[in-house]
């Protein structure tokens, strides 16, 4: 199974899906912003400010989702020993902290005309800004600690520790009384959201997935290329 | 209907602002890893033209990644 993430052999793969992405991107872009800025309706509450969550929400599920991957491929590596999987890892930190961030600063946007001010030292938005600090933290061993082995322990070891983070964000808004208010979309079927809203949302979701795949795979092919070229001795 | 498009009621300001600075950190990020991409593959050409005639075409028949590297930058330039 792990041939499978062999550089050698997906390198030519990885170039068609860049081109393939970037074939499709700008019309998904158009129709998701066409949904989420014109057609979506204002809430009934919140008035057109609603429209703030239709690159909030996938944010925060974008630097989740991410933090997540890189911990449990940081797993994986310090079982299996696998050096590919750490370059994943790599590529994946500093997308899912630009995401963790804009879910900040988009939430703080929100937050002003929704709950009248900018910051509050709430149960989600402080565990949020611990995932931003992990991923520093993360992205910063691989930078500044010199001796590879070294760095690849010390990253995974910050990926794990961070790990225990994520079910705090995600259970949050129900252990604790919070401003913010807890999750509209649940995976059982018992979402609060509208039809008309929840199309925008996941159009938005999809269009930021494209990004992030788009800049993953351009992340891995530059790291396969950079090995390749200190390499190239010995190839 | 312009108006209201623009203003979106009065919060105008914190929608287009959020918007903004989505696009912008995600054109940012686009623009510094597609520079990166450029830069690592136009080295590792450059590197692979200084080698002698011999090691490079020992070095295209035995990677993939490198003959292909190659290859999109002979066509580029």
């Amino acid at each position: 199974m792990f041939d499978l993430i062999n550089p050698s052999k997906i390198f030519y793969l990885i170039e068609k899906i860049i081109n393939f992405i970037n074939s499709i991107f700008f019309i998904i872009l158009i129709i998701a912003l066409t949904f989420a800025l014109i057609l979506s309706p204002p809430d009934y509450l919140q008035g057109d400010s609603v429209r703030i969550m239709y690159v909030h929400v996938p944010s925060a599920w974008i630097g989740l989702a991410s933090f997540t991957s890189i911990a449990l491929l940081s797993i994986l590596n310090f079982i299996f020993k696998i050096k590919n999987l750490h370059l994943i890892s790599k590529s994946i930190a500093p997308l899912g902290l630009m995401f963790t961030c804009l879910a900040i600063i988009t939430g703080s946007l929100w937050g002003q005309p929704t709950w009248g001010t900018w910051w509050a030292w709430d149960a989600r938005i402080t565990s949020m800004v611990v995932l931003a600090i992990f991923y520093i933290l993360f992205i910063l061993a691989n930078k500044l600690i010199e001796q590879k082995d070294k760095a690849n322990k010390i990253s995974n070891i910050i990926a794990i520790v961070g790990l225990a983070n994520i079910p705090i964000i995600k259970f949050s808004v129900d252990w604790w009384n919070t401003l913010h208010q807890p999750s509209s979309i649940k995976l059982d079927g018992t979402s609060s959201i509208h039809s008309s809203m929840l199309l925008p949302l996941m159009l938005m979701f999809l269009v930021l997935l494209l990004y992030c795949a788009l800049i993953l795979l351009m992340k891995y092919k530059t790291e396969i290329i950079r090995i390749k070229k200190k390499n190239i001795k010995r190839i | 209907m312009i108006q209201n498009f623009l203003t979106m009621n009065g919060y105008g300001f914190y929608v287009w602002l959020s918007f903004a600075v989505t696009i912008l950190s995600c054109s940012i990020l686009y623009y510094k890893t597609y520079k990166t991409l450029k830069k690592y593959e136009k080295d590792f050409a450059k590197e692979l033209i200084r080698l002698s005639e011999l090691d490079r075409e020992l070095v295209l028949k035995k990677s993939k990644v490198a003959s292909q590297v190659f290859a999109s930058y002979n066509k580029f330039i």
